[in-house]
């Protein structure tokens, strides 16, 4: 397949029409010493000049409806067009948040049907929409796990988290601001080490974070040991969702022993992630921990829903309003669509995706541990270290296919790393003209992959010089242009 | 199974004998028989057309503000979405694609946010944005934590008017580090800051930083915000700024906001029963290096043309994990997106001109209100531009409410705290011009209002 990006010499915005700063009108009530002394400095354009540049720039952008998007962790299945036109419905849309219940019946439904689909799914009893995302979530759950210990008299004593050297790096960062020291677990053949685990857990755990299946896409098939491990030193057991899509239907958060986890519906349940947002990071809750949840919960008394802020455990609030509707929408429109038989569907072709394409790839660079791998897979691409090529050479030369790069260089217990996940949305043939994207660009000359890509709207971009002299802003390119314009 | 998975032409059969297995369960012994569970219980699948047909009767369920004489706001709005805003949004090539880690592929999304960080950068004064965050609760909480790495201290001031729910989220921010969120009181009068509080305090130590709001949550404007840096000296001043009213008030970095935050969902972002939302963050080029988010930057490709690329990635979790400055990862670039679009669409003469309508409007409801027996409408002697507070002399926020709600009225937002035990001031409610209401809407409130309030009480 060949492939050209559009290279639009797409001037930016300002550079469209004159933006001279007008004056600002005279508003009402707007006392002297606050008025805005000099009017914004942004372009008047006609509709169709804005229309055109953003169409312009759209079309220099890769998006799972243009391109297979192997992104590993990041699960970009196709984001259904259903979802898109309801989640526009003005019974949706033009909703205010802070509507009295009454006239939110239909709104509150749908969570509520939801919280309870996820509940099922996850194993564990109590679910909270209100997370914007999945560290949001994370660190949300670790707030509660922090209230829990609070609530013991244990939290002075109860101070450090506990997590394998795979994890994604949002859980030590979402731990640290939940204000508990971190230490890493050691991984042993690309699993939770748990001679190492039974070592460092003590009385000052208050938390062990895993996702599972891992980043390296291996089950940790320890798991249960693991669970009496941390819950037997007293700790709570975290599940980060962002690789659900593996195991819906054959084992869930609850029955591995999880105490709380977040899913991200922007993956598994197939909302679109908008070029890095918006993100929607669902709290999941057993018994020990639900009480903690965010307020407000949405309980239906009769047939009647509202919003119970009554948890005198609870956190409070992590975000105003109540989480992203507009996703959880979409969310659950996919999972009606799919049901039991579906959702389980889900995650048994993407797994069958996953191996089947390792094996392929395997040909050319080693799978670093055991082949039986769940929705992603590792590819080490040290052996390319021979020619003179990195994994960012060969990541950038597939890009040149018009298929997307898979996460590069995590996890870092990887030499070189390719992380790759096409999820269950990507039939036979586009797997198999992945693979030969795939197979074109590995066997590509070092000259060839080192000066990739070449079929984008840019060649390759100087990274280290965005942030050695950072221009992060109009107003730095006008200043910027004004040095070399200054004799 | 849904048409998205495909089978074609028995298509998994040849994948399962190409890997040489004969049942896709060979590929799930790493998971444990005692971890294996039976049945979810989650229920049957649908076709597209009874999903479509169930979600439209759920949907039937609410009665969405159009169909009222609504006056709800606050820091989420209903304003008209012109219909090219969508149209971009709905290009799929931004909204199904994920944060741009392969930039060359991803210059369009790169570009649209470069543009939008240039534009709140522009409407509040500052040096520089990030790529955003989740919403405006979640950027103030940003704020307090990066005041505390700008200066050393335990306390964070906030005012006693800020809404109950960004309150809640920045003792949450807050609780991490062992730091407290601390109310400066205000005027009765007219509701602005104690400004001697805020002297006092700051006086004597321990103060990392100071929040103030513009409008505040009463929906008024407090002139003592300009004579805040001042009182604070090196002590960060983050400002929770409206978008709108930027068009009109003076940019926050002029009065010395080292950080200006804000709910940016009223810029051509659909209410949604309030998410997504969209959370903005500026601050000094200086503090750059300390800042939460991704962050777009223009750089040059092989050829020495301009590109884009996220940038000083060491600030955050992928690359730095514990010690990053935030744990954000994803944000909310499409809502970025929406709203530099928005903003370009109805460009700045149109923006201010809608601040200015909405102000207007504002004061006829605030003297139609305040006609009516039993309310004290704008409670506080403060300037406001579309949004103010009403005082109810007797009766319940949520009664009086009820009663309008009955005649097609949604009048406000209460500002109690709903927890329980957790409010017990007087009555108020914030009410809020938008763009949808006319005289006629107007003189209905003030109707119903009267109705509400007569015979027998409210409560």
């Amino acid at each position: 397949m060949s492939f050209r990006q559009a290279r639009w010499d797409e001037p930016s915005i300002w550079d469209l029409a004159p933006s001279d700063p007008g004056p600002v009108p005279e508003v009402p009530g707007v006392p002297e010493r606050l008025r805005r002394k000099e009017g914004l400095r942004w372009p008047e354009l006609s509709e169709l000049e804005v229309v055109r540049h953003y169409t312009r720039l759209s079309q220099m952008n890769f998006g799972i409806d243009t391109s297979p998007y192997a992104l590993g962790s990041c699960t970009m299945k196709y984001n259904p067009k259903v979802s898109e036109q309801l989640a526009r419905r003005p019974g949706a849309a033009d909703l205010h948040p802070y509507q009295p219940v009454e006239t939110v019946q239909g709104a509150l439904e749908v969570v509520w049907r939801l919280e309870r689909i996820l509940a099922k799914v996850t194993g564990l009893p109590e679910v909270s929409l209100q997370p914007a995302a999945g560290a949001h979530g994370e660190y949300a759950a670790l707030l509660m796990v922090r209230a829990y210990f609070r609530d013991r008299g244990e939290l002075a004593q109860r101070t450090e988290v506990l997590l394998p050297d795979t994890a994604h790096g949002t859980n030590p960062a979402s731990a640290s601001m939940a204000g508990f020291t971190t230490r890493e677990i050691p991984s042993k053949d690309g699993c939770v080490d748990l001679a190492a685990l039974r070592a460092a857990v003590s009385d000052r755990t208050a938390c062990f974070m895993l996702t599972n299946p891992n980043t390296a896409g291996l089950f940790e098939s320890e798991i249960l040991e693991i669970a009496a491990t941390v819950h037997g030193a007293g700790g709570m057991l975290y599940y980060d969702g962002a690789n659900l899509n593996a195991i819906l239907g054959i084992t869930h958060p609850g029955r591995m022993g999880f105490d709380v986890a977040h899913l991200n519906l922007h993956k598994t349940f197939a909302t679109p992630h908008g070029g890095g947002g918006p993100g929607a990071g669902v709290l999941a809750a057993g018994e020990t921990l639900a009480p903690y949840l965010p307020v407000p919960r949405v309980v239906k008394r009769g047939r009647a829903f509202s919003l119970d802020y009554d948890r005198p455990k609870s956190i409070g609030k992590i975000r105003a309003g109540y989480g992203s509707f507009g996703l959880d929408l979409r969310a659950y429109a996919f999972a009606i669509t799919h049901g039991e038989e579906g959702l389980k569907h889900v995650s048994r072709r993407a797994v069958l995706n996953s191996n089947y394409l390792g094996s392929r790839m395997g040909r050319y660079l080693p799978r670093p541990f055991r082949p039986l791998v769940k929705h992603e897979f590792l590819l080490s691409g040290a052996p390319l270290k021979e020619k003179g090529v990195r994994t960012l050479d060969l990541a950038k030369r597939l890009l040149d296919e018009g298929v997307h790069a898979p996460t590069i260089y995590f996890p870092s217990l990887v030499e070189e790393s390719l992380m790759f996940e096409l999820p269950e949305t990507e039939s036979k043939r586009e797997l198999d003209r992945y693979y030969a994207a795939f197979e074109r660009a590995v066997t590509d000359t070092p000259e060839h992959l080192h000066a990739a890509p070449r079929n984008l709207a840019v060649s390759r971009i100087d990274e280290v010089r965005a942030a050695r002299e950072p221009l992060l802003s109009w107003k730095d390119l006008r200043a910027a242009s004004a040095k070399v314009e200054t004799p | 199974m849904p048409r998205w998975i495909s089978d074609e032409g028995g298509e998994e059969a040849a994948l399962l004998a190409a890997l040489g297995i004969s049942s896709v369960e060979e590929l799930f012994t790493d998971v444990p028989k005692k971890a294996r569970i039976g049945r979810m219980g989650v229920g049957p699948g649908h076709e597209e057309p009874e999903v479509v047909r169930e979600i439209d009767k759920i949907l039937d369920r609410n009665r969405p503000l159009s169909k009222f004489a609504a006056f709800v706001g606050g820091r989420f709005q209903s304003r008209y979405v012109p219909a090219a805003v969508d149209a971009i949004l709905s290009r799929s090539e931004f909204y199904t694609s994920y944060t741009p880690y392969q930039p060359e592929a991803s210059q369009g999304m790169l570009r649209a946010l470069f543009e939008f960080q240039s534009l709140w950068v522009e409407l509040t004064g500052l040096d520089v944005a990030n790529a955003s965050l989740y919403d405006g609760a979640t950027a103030a909480g940003e704020g307090l934590l990066f005041a505390r790495r700008l200066h050393e201290g335990h306390r964070f001031l906030v005012p006693a008017s800020l809404p109950w729910e960004e309150r809640s989220v920045l003792e949450n921010y807050a609780s991490g580090p062992g730091l407290t969120v601390e109310s400066i009181p205000y005027d009765e009068r007219t509701g602005c800051l104690d400004l001697d509080f805020v002297r006092t305090a700051v006086r004597s130590g321990d103060v990392f930083g100071v929040l103030a709001d513009v409008p505040n949550g009463f929906g008024h404007l407090d002139e003592g915000l300009v004579e805040l840096k001042p009182i604070l000296g090196d002590v960060p001043l983050v400002v929770s700024a409206d978008p709108l009213s930027l068009t009109v008030l003076e940019a926050p970095g002029r009065y010395g906001a080292d950080v200006v935050v804000g709910e940016g969902q009223g810029f051509g972002i659909a209410p949604s029963f309030g998410g997504p939302a969209l959370g903005l963050f500026a601050c000094r080029k200086e503090h750059v290096r300390m800042a939460p988010g991704r962050i777009a930057g223009a750089t040059l490709d092989s050829e020495g043309r301009r590109a884009y690329a996220l940038t000083l990635q060491t600030r955050e979790q992928h690359i730095r994990r514990s010690r990053a400055t935030s744990n954000i990862c994803t944000n909310e670039s499409l809502m970025a997106l929406a709203f530099v679009v928005y903003a370009s669409v109805v460009g700045p003469r149109g923006l201010a001109a809608l601040q200015s309508s909405l102000a207007e409007k504002a004061r006829t409801l605030a003297s139609a209100l305040g006609s009516v027996p039993g309310l004290q409408a704008p409670r506080f002697e403060a300037p406001y531009l579309c949004d103010f507070t009403v005082e109810l002399r007797s009766g319940t926020a949520r009664a009086f409410l009820d009663r309008l709600r009955r005649r097609k009225v949604l009048g406000g937002v209460p500002l109690a705290d709903p927890r329980p035990g957790r409010s017990s001031g007087p009555e108020r409610i914030l009410v809020s011009a938008t763009p949808t209401i006319g005289e006629k809407e107007i003189q209905k409130y003030a109707a119903a209002a009267r109705a509400a309030l007569s015979g027998g009480g409210a409560s």
